[in-house]
């Protein structure tokens, strides 16, 4: 896309000023890019259509402090970091990804001042997040969102939280962590977002048994394909013949590089960036970099595809594709990327395994 | 302790002096006492394929749904009951009655018609008739609930009680004749030790015509031809239950020798175990290697298939032989299975698969496996291909296979569409979603899971 459209488009985004134009914008310029989806390199688009979603985000948060002020509540009373997870974190969503969020605060300096604080962002968190809803990000089912208090919270609470789940590393614990592995500074004060990101990295390295229970959570999701080479497709129902491209290929393989780049105390969130630092820190081989970044370029353009627009004309993804839809020149490299996951899988597994022992 | 039992017996002897003699004088004869041993082991063999009625009982109810548990559960006492007497009257002298002429023979038996047997052995007789007949009805009590698998969940009861009349009378001993009553197909020496083809496709040849007419369960396929899973409520009966089979299969095989004498019956056994095994862990690997899970119901029913498999060939196979016999029905059903399924025939227990598609090919291993010495030792038959028999024994394999299985399958058909037209097959649809439980029986065989009335929020 031409620096120029870009421009444009960052100038229409900020001068928007409700969220109804946002959602405008963001339709207008959604419509255009799954127009070129599948004739243009998929990571520039990925990277195209997560800047258009950072900068909706970006913009959705000043509106809300605007509102905040035109609410008689002021201008933010301490510096705030607006942090993103899951896709957002990792700058994979897609057409209809949904919010995983969370606001960090300067710590207050009394109790007056955390109440103050904590009124004022949980009320800033809660309108941001409805004005995304308004732009067409759904909330978290997980709950996982900003708007949440647990996800809202003052620094040093958020590195006591962080603490206590590294002290404590149960099931659900774990599955935090996973989460705010992917944690990325969307908006807000970069110190703060540096801060946080600084305590992750200081307890997991000292604690580096983690890494063995964090990929103990992601096993559950196996690549699917079989051992004869075949696509394991969903056999009954209504998805019976699809592929589940989100948790039997793309997913596994977020997993994998997730682990292998917080492991190498690489801070980078997207995929693809982890690839390209695990290779620079000689953790992964120039050949096997390139045929894990081709592979995971065939899951993200698979995944884009497995979107659609409802009845409604509102985006919405199922993350599935019906295998006699694959177009026959994907049909190799596809097979051949699933086997590429599922060996870098059992790679992972057999480290952790001959790391820490298996259980 | 020794010297005790020493002074005791001591004791007797001076008490009871004749019992030194015991041995001598006028008891049993040799034949009497090869008679008793015959009739006692035909006798536990008989009671064995008749507590396969249990796990039938189980595999059909663990495989489909609570609300029809009573009524599947139940139904099997009731066919079981209703088939013995029809048996009694009729089937039995289709199958084994020797008055009818030598041409008429070659196609049906006539005679010992509402069979009144001797109360003991005929000199000569190496078991009772009694037992005898003990132990062809419990075969066709099996091969009868073999076919309620192509029923299930939808046929209403009259269905049931009319379809037992005419198997039980003509279409089941028709074939046991041919095969076994001394029939055409006995006398081209097709080999078919415990009935993989007589008893299993039989069974499964009904229930492929009764699930035709019947059409599938509701719910089981979606518009657009995809296919649902509907599974069955409990798996661990369906776990109860092949295992119930299993063990009553020793007196489904072993028992079919009918004779203790040199102890061949062992062998049969020994095979049999065999060929169960290697369906059992086929079907699980084959299913966990195409489909990346492994596959509790798929496993199950390999076990079986290894079972059907084995019982055409137990006693003519050597001991590799059943072991591959298992493994390939092991992989057969799984693939089975899919391919009814893809077809749409709606089959809730996989009776065309395991009894059907694992039948013929255990009848048709005899033509590839069939061993001379065994061969020699049952006195049916020639051997195989792999021993140099040739074509031969294996062509009168698959013409047993295809003549049986086309008379079962026509029969049944026409018996079932004749049914379908005057009263119809299938309960209703309102019927059919509230259960069989409610609609056939009155009530829920699970009456606290299940709520009876409120059926409006169906």
């Amino acid at each position: 896309m031409s620096s120029l459209h870009k421009e444009k488009r960052l100038l229409d985004i900020t001068g928007a000023g409700d969220p109804g134009s946002l959602r405008t914008i963001r339709e207008e310029e959604q419509n255009r890019l799954g127009a070129i989806l599948s004739s243009s390199p998929v990571i520039e688009l990925v990277e195209d259509l997560n800047e258009l979603h950072d900068s909706l985000i970006l913009r959705a948060l000043k509106l809300a402090e605007i509102e905040m002020a035109r609410l008689g509540h002021g201008a933010p009373p301490v510096p705030y970091a607006y942090l993103l997870f899951g896709s957002g974190g990792r700058r994979e969503q897609t057409f209809s990804s949904d919010q995983d969020s969370s606001l960090i605060y300067l710590d207050p300096q009394n109790e007056a001042d955390a109440l103050t604080f904590e009124n004022y962002f949980q009320t800033l968190a809660q309108i941001t997040v409805g004005y995304l809803v308004d732009i067409g990000y759904p909330p978290c089912e997980g709950n996982v969102i900003a708007s949440n208090p647990d996800w809202c919270m003052s620094i040093s609470a958020w590195e006591r939280k962080l603490d206590s789940w590294f002290e404590e590393p149960n099931w659900e614990n774990v599955r935090y962590l996973l989460i705010v592995a992917d944690g990325r500074l969307v908006g807000g004060d970069e110190d703060l977002g540096a801060r946080w990101n600084a305590r992750f990295y200081r307890d997991f390295l000292g604690s580096p048994v983690i890494a063995r229970r964090m990929m103990e959570n992601t096993l559950r999701h196996k690549v699917l394909v079989g051992v004869f080479g075949q696509l394991l497709t969903e056999r009954y129902g209504e998805l019976a013949g699809t592929l589940d491209i989100k948790y039997g290929a793309y997913i596994p393989m977020v997993n994998v590089f997730r682990l292998m780049a917080v492991h190498a105390g690489i801070k980078e969130t997207s995929t693809i960036g982890r690839i390209r630092e695990l290779e620079k820190a000689e953790i992964l081989s120039s050949e096997e970099a390139k045929e894990a970044a081709e592979a995971f370029e065939l899951f993200l353009l698979l995944r884009l595809m497995a979107v659609t627009k409802d009845e409604n004309g509102q985006w919405a993804g199922t993350g599935v594709i019906h295998a006699s839809k694959l177009k026959g020149e994907w049909k190799v490299p596809l097979k051949k990327a699933l086997k590429l996951g599922r060996k870098l899988q059992r790679q992972v597994e057999r480290e952790m395994r001959y790391r820490f022992g298996g259980r | 302790m020794v010297k005790k039992s020493m002074l005791a017996i001591g004791a007797m002897l001076m008490l009871f002096p004749t019992m030194a003699f015991a041995a001598e004088g006028d008891g049993p004869s040799a034949a009497t006492l090869d008679m008793g041993l015959n009739a006692l082991w035909i006798m536990v063999a008989a009671i064995l394929v008749l507590l396969m009625q249990g796990g039938f009982i189980l595999l059909e109810t663990g495989s489909t749904r609570m609300k029809n548990a009573g009524h599947v559960a139940g139904k099997t006492i009731f066919t079981v009951g209703l088939v013995s007497l029809v048996y009694w009257a009729v089937g039995y002298g289709f199958a084994f009655g020797g008055d009818a002429s030598e041409s008429l023979n070659k196609f049906i038996g006539i005679g010992n018609f509402f069979f009144d047997p001797t109360i003991v052995a005929a000199d000569g007789e190496s078991y009772p008739s009694t037992i005898f007949f003990v132990f062809q009805l419990a075969f066709a009590a099996v091969s009868l609930s073999i076919a309620w698998g192509g029923f299930a969940e939808r046929a209403k009861l009259s269905v049931y009680l009319i379809f037992t009349l005419v198997f039980g009378s003509v279409i089941y001993p028709v074939i046991a004749h041919w095969i076994w009553g001394g029939g055409w197909l006995a006398e081209d020496g097709s080999q078919d030790y415990a009935g993989s083809t007589v008893v299993h496709l039989t069974g499964a040849m009904a229930a492929l015509a009764a699930t035709i007419l019947l059409k599938p369960r509701i719910g089981k396929y979606n518009k657009d031809g995809s296919a649902n899973e509907i599974l069955g409520h409990n798996q661990v009966f369906t776990s109860l239950a092949v295992l119930l089979l299993w063990v009553g299969w020793f007196g489904f095989n072993a028992g079919s020798a009918v004779a203790v004498g040199d102890g061949f019956f062992g062998y049969v056994a020994f095979t049999t175990q065999l060929g169960a095994a290697g369906g059992a862990v086929a079907a699980l690997l084959i299913s966990w290697l195409v489909k990346g899970k492994a596959d509790i119901g798929v496993t199950l029913n390999g076990a079986l298939a290894g079972l059907v498999a084995i019982t055409a060939s137990c006693a003519y196979v050597e001991p590799w032989a059943s072991v591959v016999i298992g493994l390939i029905a092991g992989v057969l059903v799984f693939l089975s299975q899919a391919f009814f399924e893809k077809i749409k025939v709606d089959d809730p227990i996989a009776a065309m698969s395991v009894h059907g598609a694992a039948g013929v090919w255990g009848t048709l291993a005899n033509g590839f496996f069939a061993a001379p010495a065994l061969v020699e030792q049952v006195g049916v038959g020639k051997e195989g291909l792999f021993y140099g028999g040739g074509g031969h024994q294996l062509w009168v394999q698959f013409e047993s296979v295809v003549v049986c299985g086309a008379f079962a399958f026509a029969a049944s058909f026409i018996v079932l569409w004749i049914i379908k037209q005057i009263i119809g097959l299938r309960v209703t649809e309102e019927q059919e979603i509230i259960g069989l439980d409610l609609s056939e029986h009155g009530n829920y065989g699970y009456p606290e899971a299940l709520k009876k009335s409120g059926t409006a929020s169906l």
